[in-house]
């Protein structure tokens, strides 16, 4: 009776689990055994598969584009899950505060993470232009730069002068008191617009024109248009860390912080020793997630080459060498060869993965 | 420190605080805002980036409302019907008391570019006749420092004979140089050779056609070749179609395996759960080439049963391929696994089967997760892009939204129509931008669900 239970229980989660193991066993297993297998092969879609051994792995290492698009898939998941995370992480702390209506801003903040890759793709087009956005943005910083220093040492100025009458009266202050701050701020912009009207500062000519995406042209070995979409992605990624940062935030007593106080901790102490640390899981789940999503970069990369954008070999990455080796266009499929990259580009997913197991904090994380 | 002092710094910390906030909102904001704007613009790229162009003066959209009124009876998207005219004033700085000497035409100029060349239209040059300019004013008038005449001038454009609908009736002004456009009726989309030719895309534009020029092409110009149908429309329809159907996949499939896999005992659970893990870390990238040719043979001729050959380019294909996601799967298991076991184990002492616990005992109590879930899937469906543009390639009737936005950036990035790009863009966004005004709070949890355990 009790062996019957069981496979009744059985046969029910069977039956439940029917939908999930035709998507899993079909669209997953039977289609990863068969990359390992199209990967030790010569095939091109049409004649059936040649065994070749391990000779498209070799010839992986052998082939420019590949090499490129590792290089540009290393480069671009280290960039932005370096930027991402910390940036997400400075907008959490700012964010943690029992500020009134702070759950509007946490709605604003989250917009660019909602809409799809392919319409951010279109703004970045737009934005990345010669005469684009980000050139007219970048002019306007450069010919305002005198205004900025102006405005940089006045508030210098305004502020040392009023704690040094502050310590004369006898009360230490810091030099960032907000209080102070709050009216060297407004002074100090009062007097930048009189030394404007007074023409001792002036604009200057500055016209950017940086060809962000016509071009093969490199900074730091990562081409301009793949800075482009960096930045962009960057932009588009942080609100989702920072929902998490803010989840890990709330995780950590108060107690903790208002005991480091009365200790005497400074904000930097409490940041490096409670905040970090007790942060940990959530701070490489953020990198591992924020690894994993930018070695599949595909879509942008599409959007931004063609007509009017970005040469391919200054985007390609290795999501669209395996691609472009299934799909080429005027010539025969390498199947053999995108399977061996795909594979390469999960290892790189699963060492990921696996060297966070190692040094990360599973129980209260990913699992 | 004095408690006044201490009060004082708290409203200030307090003060500097939202200052940040409202920078950062400038900063997440400011660019999707600016590039809305630009998307009405007539040249989204012009230097200096300028706020105040014509599409946002409300006095162009009450007199494109008025002029989209008479001329087609269609105050919204304007055009031009046959027995209707419409009036235009223009009025011109000119140092002379006599009237310069201004050419008026109506250019034989294509209607639209990119994918909307490919259609003949009717050419408002061919059908609609052109009276004046007529002088109808002259006095003295001062420009800052330059002493002058202003002259005020009507233009008539009249459809006398029949003839078909016209979507637009383009306009170009010649003035000679030294006269200076003060102000028209309808101002200019455009000023070209230096500022003596001022040129009108449309003159009965109606309110949409002036302000959401850009949008309203948008629908119009990416017509299908055989219906002539809104591509964009369609587009739009199909993205919904498969949105809403892969919610409720989903929904139902992934409660079923989550609750098998966080209730009920068999073997081999956990060593499913740990695959089912591992797919998640798999990139599409690895899978697409044989689940491409499994759709190609029908799911192994399976499809032919039902007579159809490939279920490349269709539906079925994309959705029996996507039936439950791992991650969703995932998500459903760990709700399940916290909410309290006593519910269901006194049901099950009652005899009820695990299917009739599921379904009338615990998915009534896993709303929040199922509305969490369901915002995930719509929004990633409606996102998708790899493998939808694997698996649908022709007719372009069958793109969704994404795939559409590709083929209309390619068929427009060429001539550099940046406007329409955006404004294609800012469409797509649209629905995704509702649903998270309305469900913001589960966008921002779900996030947590699926991540982090507290």
């Amino acid at each position: 009776m009790r062996l019957k239970a069981r496979t009744l229980e059985g046969l029910y989660a069977l039956f439940l689990l029917l939908p999930l193991l035709f998507t899993l066993g079909v669209f997953f297993l039977y289609a990863f055994l068969r990359a390992v297998y199209f990967s030790f092969t010569d095939y091109d879609l049409f004649s059936p598969p040649r065994f070749v051994g391990l000779a498209n792995y070799l010839r992986l290492f052998q082939d420019p584009p590949f090499l490129k698009a590792l290089w540009h898939t290393l480069a671009y998941s280290l960039v932005v899950t370096s930027l991402q995370t910390f940036l997400a992480l400075l907008l959490a702390l700012a964010l943690n505060q029992p500020l009134k209506g702070i759950t509007a801003f946490r709605t604003v903040y989250y917009l660019p993470s909602v809409i799809s890759t392919a319409a951010a793709s279109l703004l970045l087009l737009w934005l990345f232009q010669r005469t684009g956005l980000v050139n007219q943005a970048l002019s306007l910083l450069l010919a305002h730069l005198p205004h900025l220093l102006a405005l940089a040492l006045l508030f210098a100025l305004l502020q040392g002068a009023q704690v040094l009458w502050e310590k004369r009266k006898g009360t230490p202050t810091s030099f960032l008191d907000p209080a102070l701050a709050l009216l060297s701020l407004p002074l100090a912009l009062l007097g930048t617009y009189a030394l404007d009207l007074l023409g001792l500062v002036q604009a200057r000519e500055a016209r950017v024109e940086v060809p962000w995406l016509p071009t093969s042209a490199a900074f730091l070995g990562i081409p301009y248009p793949l800075w482009a979409i960096i930045l962009m992605n960057t932009y588009t990624t942080i609100p989702t860390f920072m929902v998490l940062f803010l989840a890990g935030l709330k995780g950590i007593p108060k107690t903790l912080y208002e005991a480091a106080a009365l200790d005497g901790a400074s904000p930097w102490v409490m940041f490096s020793r409670i905040t970090v640390p007790l942060l940990r899981p959530v701070l490489f789940l953020v990198i591992t997630l924020g690894l994993i999503g930018t070695l599949q970069l595909f879509d942008q990369v599409l959007f931004v080459g063609g007509s009017g954008g970005a040469p391919i070999e200054a985007t390609i990455t290795l999501a669209y060498y395996v691609y472009g080796n299934v799909f080429p266009s005027g010539a025969a499929p390498r199947v053999g060869l995108a399977s061996a990259a795909a594979l390469f580009l999960a290892g790189l997913t699963l060492l990921v993965v696996l060297l966070q197991r190692r040094f990360g904090v599973s129980e209260r994380g990913w699992t | 420190m004095s408690p006044k002092e201490a009060a004082r710094r708290r409203w200030a910390r307090v003060a500097w605080a939202y200052g940040l906030l409202l920078a950062f909102g400038v900063f997440f904001v400011g660019p999707f805002l600016m590039g809305f704007l630009a998307s009405l613009k007539t040249d989204p790229l012009e230097w200096p980036f300028t706020l105040g162009f014509p599409q946002v003066r409300p006095k162009n959209w009450a007199a494109a409302w008025q002029l989209g009124q008479k001329g087609s009876g269609d105050p919204w998207l304007g055009g031009m019907r046959p027995g209707r005219e419409v009036v235009l004033e223009v009025a011109y700085f000119w140092p002379e008391p006599t009237p310069p000497d201004l050419q008026a035409a109506i250019p034989r100029r294509r209607p639209g570019a990119g994918m909307g060349a490919v259609f003949e239209g009717p050419y408002a040059a061919d059908h609609v006749g052109l009276l004046g300019p007529e002088l109808v004013e002259t006095r003295p008038f001062r420009l800052g420092e330059a002493e002058g005449y202003l002259h005020r001038f009507r233009l008539r454009i009249a459809y006398e004979k029949e003839g078909p609908y016209l979507e637009r009736v383009p306009l170009d002004l010649e003035a000679p140089r030294g006269a200076l456009l003060l102000e028209a009726t309808l101002d200019p989309v455009r000023m070209e050779r230096r500022g003596r030719v001022a040129s009108w895309d449309n003159v009965v534009p109606g309110l949409l056609g002036y302000a959401f020029h850009n949008y309203v092409r948008a629908f119009r110009e990416t017509r299908s070749l055989e219906t002539g149908q809104s591509l964009f429309l369609r587009w739009t329809l199909n993205s919904f179609l498969i949105a809403f159907i892969k919610v409720l996949t989903t929904l139902v499939f992934a409660s079923m395996a989550g609750y098998a896999l966080a209730r009920l005992r068999f073997p081999g659970r956990q060593a499913l759960f740990l695959f089912l893990l591992f797919s998640m870390m798999v990139p599409g990238q690895v899978t697409f080439i044989s689940n491409y040719l499994v759709l190609k043979d029908g799911i192994f001729g399976l499809s032919r049963l039902f007579g159809v050959e490939t279920l490349l380019n269709t539906y079925a294909g994309l959705i029996l391929s996507g039936l439950v996601g791992a991650g969703a799967v995932f998500i459903m298991k760990q709700f399940f696994e916290s909410i309290p076991r006593e519910v269901e184990e006194a049901a099950l002492i009652d005899g009820a089967t695990p299917l009739q616990t599921l379904f009338r005992i615990v998915l009534p109590m896993a709303t929040p997760a199922l509305g969490a879930l369901a915002i995930l899937t719509f929004q990633g469906t409606w996102n998708e892009f790899f493998w939808p543009f694997i698996v649908l390639t022709s007719p372009r009737e069958i793109y969704t939204l994404p795939l559409g936005l590709l083929s209309f950036r390619n068929a427009y990035g060429q001539v550099g129509d940046w406007g329409l790009i955006l404004a294609g863009g800012f469409l797509s966004m649209i629905p995704i931008l509702i649903l998270f005004a309305v469900f913001q709070r589960y966008f921002v949890e779900g996030v947590n669900v699926g991540a982090v355990k507290e």
